[in-house]
């Protein structure tokens, strides 16, 4: 269960939203432009808001009234960004890993061959992200968010550097997570036909301040 | 990648971490003026065969030899071109005063490139070597710190030249360096002591300075107070001998001290 | 061709070793003062900048003076190591070790610093969100990518240090088996009559040490950075 209520000021932009997120997958759906990235890097811990809090299962992440602020690599949200960020210096596999190291878990091989299973790229594992497709490049980051065992899975338009025949690959591979990988998702997009895909509630974003919360019927519009 | 890296590091270290050959073998540290350098390496190497003492030699001006010996550097010998620079390491307590004593004399002599037309210069009074430098510059010693530099202006100031040649100096940092500006036919002419033209067979001397127009070349030695080198007392003993003699007087210095074997 | 004497080779030799050591140990410190230059801001900042930088502008002789007030016998820092802990570097090789590494640093931090700069950090916010705490994210995602910069500037300041002269003389003067290095035989040689051909050996020598090390710069970072794009 996640509760939001921020407030940002970006040169000449102004973020205040509220909005509250329970399992399965919820949307944040707006135009270009209307601070969703920004919201998202909030929730991350990336970027630090002015005022406000983000609560997680109980936990204050980030109160400015009480001065607590998580820092991220401490959140255990794990992020799906629109460019993937892959290591470059490091095989699929490692990069697969990296979140296991760095929590310090145990090896899980069943778990392991789970998500490389579920995203189709166990041909890809030696392989380097240099040597990937935009495609392959994202099931991988989304695989390398899921194995940190993240109790917040976030993807923020994991799609939009895709063409549409990419993005209709994919698009199963995700539905599959949502169904399958018991972690609460936020999909952001600016893309309707995506969003109706995968996610059962919306939560519209517009100009910085939140205009809507429902179910699909908000992207009607 | 990183094994390679690695392996390149530890090439790396290894290289660093080699000891230093000399490690083993017992060594003096001698400083020593820039125009003993030909000569006290014969005798030095004589000095080593025989006691098996390596024997490591700084050669530069006397000035900047006892500047550095007063800013702590090791040496355990100190041989100056001239009594002021082995005063003031006295002075500054940084020699034993009891085993000082002057060991080689030296004299001043006026220099020119070999091929040059320049062939007998009659030094004395009134002497215009302004006029026989021509357009080129008189090589010397810097002549406010340095032993030979200090000598060659007594000697022109005496001979009433030196209002004419200060303009047309062209200052060294010790008085081999002065050599080589000759040698190399940088400067028409130039002031070293008799030893270091003898060694240049680029360089003819030209005309010598007489001996009442500049104090006596003295080369005083002592041993540096902070040396605790045993070798130190057997080398200066080693200069007292006949052997040494034999090497200085072969070079051109004339040896002050009756020898001891 | 080449005709060294055993002096010579001893100061082709101590060259070698105090460049070698220079650069390893001026590494981590250049590593530390480059990131914090490329990542942090704090007051002061420019003041740090430009003193890490003064060696490159100053006449390396000022340099070495001021090794020598400080570090010297007499001086501040120099006696209170000597008489406390009985460490000594005025004239000693490892006088020259600090003379040459601090020649060369301005180099390898500004090397170092570009190729920091150079990182995406967008990767080391993606390397935060799975986990990696402050020095993890360092040392598993910046550092790799910033190795082709630091080799190059390690090869660069090693490089400087091997040519090394003003400051080193200036300092630990010119002892041979001590402080003589390539540079200092040079000079001395050219004092030498007759030996002309002895220092134009030894430059032979230092030029083809010098363009070893470039070659082999060159080579290692393109390797690296080969490497991080998944060769």
């Amino acid at each position: 269960m996640l509760v939001v209520d921020v407030e940002k000021t970006l040169g000449e932009f102004a973020l205040h939203a509220a909005f509250e997120a329970a399992g399965g997958a919820t949307a944040l759906f707006g135009p270009s432009g209307a601070g969703k990235t920004s919201l998202i890097n909030m929730v991350a811990g990336l970027l630090r808001p002015d005022r406000g809090r983000i609560v997680l299962d109980g936990e204050t992440l980030f109160d400015a009234a009480k001065r607590i602020d998580v820092p991220a690599w401490r959140r255990r949200i794990g992020c799906v960004f629109q460019e993937g960020r892959l290591f470059p210096h490091l095989s699929v596999r490692h990069n697969l890993e990296y979140g296991r190291w760095m929590g310090g878990h145990d090896a899980d091989p069943a778990g392991f061959a789970h998500v490389v299973e579920l995203l189709d790229i166990g041909a890809l594992l030696d392989r380097r992200p240099g040597k990937l497709s935009g495609g392959e490049r994202q099931r991988v980051a989304v695989g390398r968010a899921l194995l940190m065992r993240p109790r917040l899975l976030l993807l923020d338009e994991p799609l939009a550097s895709l063409d549409e025949a990419r993005k209709a690959d994919i698009l199963p591979y995700l539905e599959r997570l949502r169904d399958e990988a018991k972690v609460p998702m936020i999909y952001v997009s600016h893309d309707a036909a995506e969003v109706k895909r995968i996610a059962s509630r919306v939560v519209r974003l517009d100009g910085g301040k939140v205009t809507a919360t429902g179910g699909a019927e908000l992207l009607a519009v | 990648m990183f094994v390679r890296l690695l392996a390149v590091l530890g090439l790396f270290g290894a290289l660093a971490a080699a000891p230093q050959p000399a490690a083993a073998q017992q060594s003096l540290t001698v400083f020593a003026a820039a125009s003993l350098k030909n000569a006290l390496d014969d005798a030095s190497a004589a000095f080593s065969k025989a006691t098996g003492v390596k024997v490591v030699a700084s050669y530069e001006a006397s000035s900047a030899l006892a500047k550095q010996i007063e800013q702590g550097a090791p040496a355990d010998v100190f041989i100056s071109a001239d009594l002021a620079w082995m005063d003031y390491t006295s002075a500054h307590k940084l020699i034993k005063p009891d085993t000082r004593f002057n060991l080689l004399g030296n004299r001043l002599v006026l220099i020119a490139p070999k091929d040059s037309k320049l062939d007998h210069v009659a030094i004395a009074k009134g002497f215009d070597i302004a006029k026989l430098a021509g357009d080129g510059r008189i090589a010397v010693a810097d002549v406010k710190a340095v032993p030979a530099g200090r000598y060659a202006k007594t000697a022109l100031t005496s001979l009433g030249a030196w209002a004419a040649a200060e303009p047309k100096l062209a200052q060294a940092e010790n008085v081999r360096a002065t050599l080589a500006f000759v040698a190399r036919n940088e400067t028409p002419l130039g002031i070293v002591y008799a030893t270091d033209a003898k060694i240049e067979p680029k360089v003819k001397i030209v005309g010598e300075f007489p001996d009442d127009a500049y104090p006596p070349v003295t080369y005083p030695v002592a041993e540096t107070s902070a040396s605790k080198n045993a070798a130190a007392a057997r080398y200066l003993a080693f200069l007292r001998t006949g052997a040494a003699k034999a090497v200085f007087e072969k070079y051109g210095f004339s040896y002050l001290i009756k020898p001891v074997s | 061709m080449i005709e060294l004497s055993p002096q010579d080779w001893t100061a082709v030799a101590l060259s070698l070793r105090i460049a070698t050591v220079a650069t390893l140990v001026s590494l981590p410190f250049g590593i530390a003062i480059a990131t914090l230059l490329a990542r942090r801001n704090f007051w002061g900042k420019t003041l740090v900048d430009a003193i890490i930088y003064l060696p490159l502008v100053l006449p390396p002789v000022v340099t070495g003076y001021l090794l020598l007030i400080t570090l010297g016998r007499h001086g501040p820092v120099g006696a209170f190591l000597a008489d406390h802990f009985g460490i000594v570097f005025a004239f000693r090789w490892t006088g020259a070790v600090i003379s040459c590494g601090v020649m060369a640093f301005p180099l390898m931090v500004r090397a170092i610093r570009l190729s920091i700069e150079a990182i995406d950090r967008r990767l080391e916010d993606a390397a935060a969100t799975l986990g990696a705490g402050p020095f993890w994210n360092f040392a598993t995602v910046t550092l790799p990518l910033a190795l082709p910069g630091i080799i190059a500037g390690a090869m660069l300041a090693f490089a400087r240090a091997l040519g090394e002269f003003g400051a080193t003389i200036t300092f630990v003067s010119n002892i041979p088996g001590e402080t003589q290095t390539i540079s200092a035989a040079i000079y001395t040689l050219t004092q030498v009559p007759g030996g002309d051909s002895a220092a134009l050996s030894l430059v032979v020598v230092a030029v083809v040490i010098s363009l070893a090390a470039l070659v082999a710069s060159e080579w290692l970072a393109r390797r690296a950075t080969a490497r991080l794009h998944g060769a």
